[in-house]
């Protein structure tokens, strides 16, 4: 079936890419050039989470992606508010 | 065929915004190719993956839920780190920063 084997293409494209931006979270020269890497690899484990939840055929997955994603916003804004308060 | 296409347009993006960040010079271009990529490349993976899949109502409605929230949440994220960056102490590579006209 062509759709399925779309869909693993995509899940293979978005692990390699994420293996690409691993290379700037480990040896990105500040600190904000790695809370940017870690907020897009987990944006795209999000994905991968929810392209795997349709390959399967398994839709509980999908409020897993979803509380993923609220955690890692919720992590986001407090790294930022950290690197805000250091300055002074 | 349309979700395939969209599931290409996709990829595309995120591959785009992947070299992006790896390639671009400092933290305020990086965050750029990573907001507005990585955004916009989530949001027609999962509209693909509603089209294309066989499913109940409600699932569809779950995975229109998580784009929305896709949409609201990470370029909110991406401001605050801008931000929070710019107070860190990380300065832009450009020759004119208008930011530091309004906050001195």
């Amino acid at each position: 079936m062509a759709q399925e084997s779309l869909l693993v293409s995509a899940f293979y494209v978005l692990v390699f890419t994420s293996m690409l931006i691993t290379y700037r979270v480990l040896r990105g020269p500040t600190l904000p050039d790695r809370v940017v890497g870690l907020n897009t690899i987990t944006t795209k484990v999000v994905i991968i989470i929810a392209i795997v939840s349709v390959l399967r055929s398994e839709y509980y997955l999908i409020d897993l992606a979803i509380v993923l994603l609220m955690v890692n916003s919720v992590g986001g804004l407090i790294l930022a508010k950290y690197m805000e308060r250091r300055a002074a | 065929m349309i979700e395939a296409l969209l599931l290409l347009f996709g990829e595309a993006v995120m591959v785009f915004g992947a070299l992006g960040i790896l390639r671009f010079p400092d933290v305020y271009t990086r965050l750029h190719a990573a907001t507005k990529c990585d955004t916009g490349g989530a949001m027609t993976i999962l509209l693909a993956l509603v089209l294309s899949m066989d499913a109940s109502a409600v699932v569809r409605a779950k995975f229109l839920v998580l784009a929305f929230l896709i949409a609201m949440i990470n370029p909110m994220v991406s401001h605050a780190i801008a931000r929070g960056a710019y107070k860190y102490g990380v300065k832009p590579k450009v020759t004119v920063d208008m930011y530091a006209w309004d906050n001195p």
